[in-house]
């Protein structure tokens, strides 16, 4: 038996034509339909394998796209390479990522009987000299470590990840398996546990299935937080015999990268969770919509249905349990108006545009039969919630937001990465303790949570516990979840400007106020970073955000405005020192900055004289240099050149 | 049927009509601009935005009744966001009326616009032809089927605007309905063909089916009929 997926005798028969009922329970409990304690064995020291390696030492390197943008690459070279030379009995897998984007590359060292050590932000050539240590028994110089066993050198010295903040506050539920498994391997999925929530869901009926998710309380996670039975009910109570499922990895959000994390790192969760989805509804196809912008997710989610119909997972007759239900893979081209349902369905049918709701997708959708669409994260806590049952989803969070969910910290903090925590935890935890805060001794200004469609929260509201209530009463929005982390250096009307431009490109342009009134809002920005705004625009971006947001087609123009408006509410003061002092607090919109030279600072040095493009800084009667603030054009030059840091801004 | 309460009126439309239709039929008036019968319904103009009870704004012209659903068309709430979309419309509007095909009192938008009070409208709202009759049906004599501009108003037989019938007639049943049309309004037809033939004499249809045409009216003006 050389994968745990085949057949350990002639008796075993599962195929995808004769399926087996009990196929994924025997590929981890040994052999069901005959006794044999070979077989058995064979199986148990296959697990064994899997999770050790087959010499007893496992190296995993993380390569997703984040990962692989960080040099991960080249790190898994090395290891292949080092390992190869020295001849040292090892497997080196390719893993998914933890998340935690700060360590990146990192490295992972697993040998039987020592602690399984962490290596963080490696280099190629640092590679031989973590080998040679970890080999020789000493992990002092380790990062951390996953759990201690009391053998290896050094072990006291290096904290383990429980001990670490940003693990010990995180719930791994539905991430359990990233930088774990290998993500284009279904036998390492399988051999963690996988596909015994599918194998569970067929074993119930389809309304059984539902009233277990009911049960867990799971909303949806891709922004308004719709509970996920409820549509599911409302689509399999539809007469029409023909119905879709969808999900949604056509994640645009910037800053949000969870979705990507998910499907690159355990595609195969994700594909379980659809085909669940699937048999509960009734559907009999299902459709991936991933970006064409992500190819390593597209291409392991591509891998993963390809795996799961050869090994009778997807297909006809699952587990012979008599559902048939396939799965295509569909490349977007990458719109942020697809996270708009009506718009991800008429994106397959041809172009991207919503339609007016209701009629809702699950009741009508894709070429008109009732559809049900739901985000990656929503579908891998399916597949999680069936294998481990409701109850143990429904122990985190709070009466009203149940579960866990990622959230994707990046910004001006320390330790930027996805995050698995419980709902209700609050903002502090999250950005303080887990993210650690803001860097270079900055103070934190703002949140911006839930992507372009969410609000900036002021930082004294970082108490507010993290669920869709709450976040909806001080003007944000839960969104896919990513959360950006704005210091005292951003200025908040340049903020808008920014989440407005992108709301401005990616608005599809078929109803008017999205179209036109995001423009307006844009246009009134920039008059005002500029400086030449004036009382009356405040009250223009009030009255026409609240237009756009009541006259707006679809979900993108109903929460376009919300960046300005979250901003209008909480740093008023800002905008209203564009407008009066024609000045910017944070020094940022560069066309109301003042540069000049501190005079006790200046060394005379004569370098922001040569760089100044217009010749405005000149040479003082003392040896020192002054900007001329009529020729300024503030093209911040001299601020970058200057040596001694003599160049100030106000 | 579904009951669907509108301002306050009862009204009762089929299941699956639009929430428009239950507004026309309880006699309140609706401003559409998108809405073109069962052409186009995409809801994309907003302006058709009416309040639900749950103070939803919702378009009119897409939106399913439902039982007992209540709706109001002309909250302060509906009038301000139908007054910004119109705003928003003639933002990026060329409002070059003149060159319009619409323009002449057929220009839905324009009329919206001065219903609503918004300002900047072109000066086309206020053209002597808004609302005019074609000359035709006012007696005179117009050669405008030979023409390719037309002038704008609104023409008797389609309600659309005059487009001068895209230029010279040719083809001899389309002479035949132009004459007939004339015949219609009181025009002497013997003016009109005396004066078209200046300019449509070179066509040899047209003095093929000019005595054809001279003699039938002729006899549909002793009172034969066509």
């Amino acid at each position: 038996m050389r994968s745990l997926l085949e057949r350990c005798c002639s008796k075993c028969w599962h195929s995808t034509e004769y399926p087996c009922r009990n196929y994924v329970r025997c590929r981890l409990e040994g052999p069901l339909c005959h006794d044999d304690p070979s077989c058995r064995e064979a199986r148990r020291a296959r697990i064994e394998e899997i999770k050790y390696g087959r010499y007893g030492f496992k190296i995993r390197v993380p390569l997703a796209s984040c990962s692989i943008a960080a040099g991960a690459q080249e790190v898994y070279e090395a290891v292949v390479k080092e390992v190869k030379s020295r001849g040292i009995k090892a497997d080196v897998g390719r893993v998914g990522c933890t998340g935690l984007c700060y360590l990146d590359p990192w490295v992972e060292l697993h040998r039987r009987g020592y602690p399984p050590a962490i290596y963080a932000n490696v280099r190629p050539e640092d590679v031989g000299k973590i080998l040679s240590e970890y080999l020789s028994g000493d992990v002092s110089s380790a990062y951390a470590l996953r759990y201690r066993t009391g053998r290896a050198r050094g072990e006291d010295k290096v904290p383990t990840l429980d001990e670490l903040d940003v693990w010990r506050l995180q719930v791994r539920y539905v991430s359990r398996n990233c930088g774990l498994i290998d993500p284009e391997s279904i036998e390492e999925y399988i051999a963690y546990g996988g596909y015994r929530g599918l194998d569970r869901a067929l074993r119930m009926s389809p309304d059984e299935v539902i009233e277990e998710i009911k049960k867990s309380g799971l909303r949806g996670r891709g922004g308004a937080g719709f509970p996920t039975w409820l549509k599911w009910r409302i689509c399999r109570d539809q007469p029409s015999k023909e119905k879709y499922v969808i999900v949604n990895a056509d994640e645009g959000d910037p800053g949000a990268f969870m979705n990507r994390l998910l499907a690159e790192s355990d595609p195969h969760r994700v594909l379980e969770g659809l085909i669940i989805a699937g048999y509960a509804v009734g559907a009999a196809k299902g459709f991936i919509f991933v970006r064409a912008e992500k190819p390593l997710m597209a291409e392991r989610l591509r891998k993963a249905v390809e795996d799961a119909r050869k090994y009778g997972l997807l297909g006809r007759n699952i587990l012979g349990r008599g559902f048939n239900f396939d799965v295509e893979v569909i490349l977007s081209a990458g719109a942020f108006v697809c996270g708009e349902e009506t718009a991800l369905i008429a994106a397959i049918e041809g172009r991207a545009t919503p339609r007016q709701r209701p009629p809702y997708p699950a009741v009508k959708g894709l070429w008109g039969k009732p559809t049900v669409i739901n985000n990656v994260e929503t579908l891998a806590h399916v597949a999680t919630i069936m294998a481990e049952g409701w109850e143990s989803f429904a122990r985190y969070g709070t009466e009203k937001s149940k579960g866990t969910k990622m959230f994707c910290v990046t910004g001006a903090v320390k330790r930027t990465g996805a995050y698995e925590v419980p709902l209700g935890t609050t903002l502090r935890v999250l950005v303080e303790k887990i993210a650690g805060g803001a860097r270079d001794g900055r103070r934190i200004k703002a949140i911006q949570i839930g992507g372009p469609s969410g609000g900036c929260i002021p930082a004294e509201l970082m108490d507010t516990p993290i669920d869709y209530e709450s976040l909806q009463k001080v003007g944000a929005i839960m969104g896919s979840g990513g959360i950006v982390v704005i210091d005292d250096s951003s200025c908040m009307v340049d903020v808008a400007k920014y989440f407005t431009s992108f709301v401005v490109a990616e608005s599809c342009g078929k109803c008017f106020p999205c179209r036109v009134g995001t423009k307006i809002l844009y246009d009134t920005l920039v008059r005002i970073t500029e400086g030449e705004g004036s009382d009356e625009d405040l009250e223009v971006l009030q009255d026409l955000s609240e237009v756009i947001k009541y006259a707006s087609l679809c979900a993108l123009g109903g929460t376009a405005p919300n960046p300005v408006l979250s901003t209008l509410r909480y740093f008023r003061n800002e905008y209203e020192a564009h407008i009066r002092d024609k000045r910017c607090p944070a020094g940022v919109c560069s066309r109301l900055v003042t540069y000049y030279i501190i005079d006790s600072k200046c060394v005379g040095c004569g370098s922001c004289a040569r760089s100044c493009p217009v010749g405005a800084v000149s040479r003082g009667s003392n040896g020192k240099y002054v900007i001329d603030s009529s020729k300024c054009i503030r093209c911040g030059q001299c601020f970058i050149v200057c040596p001694v840091g003599a160049v100030g801004k106000r | 049927m579904v009951k669907v309460i509108v301002n306050g009126t009862e009204v009762e439309v089929e299941e699956g009509a639009t929430l428009l239709r239950a507004i026309q039929r309880a006699g309140y008036e609706v401003p559409t601009l998108c809405l073109f019968g069962h052409m186009y319904r995409e809801a994309s103009c907003r302006v058709c935005l009416v309040e639900l009870s749950n103070g939803k704004l919702v378009p009119a012209c897409a939106y399913p009744v439902s039982e007992g659903l209540r709706v109001l068309t002309d909250t302060p709430k509906v009038r301000r966001v139908r007054r910004t979309v119109i705003e928003l419309i003639l933002a990026t509007h060329k409002t070059k009326c003149w060159e319009c095909l619409r323009k002449g009192g057929h220009c839905l938008l324009l009329k919206l616009a001065s219903e609503y009070g918004v300002e900047g409208i072109p000066v086309c709202a206020e053209c002597p032809l808004y609302g005019e009759d074609c000359l035709v049906v006012r007696g005179y004599p117009c050669l405008g089927p030979i023409t390719v501009a037309g002038c704008g108003a609104q023409c008797p037989l389609s309600g659309s605007y005059c487009i001068g019938c895209r230029g010279p007639i040719t083809r001899k049943d389309t002479l035949r309905e132009a004459a007939r049309f004339y015949a219609k309004y009181g025009v002497n037809i013997k003016n009109v063909l005396s004066l078209a033939t200046i300019f449509w004499g070179r066509l040899s249809e047209f003095n093929l089916v000019r005595s054809e045409l001279l003699n039938s009216f002729t006899n549909y003006f002793r009172g034969g009929g066509p």
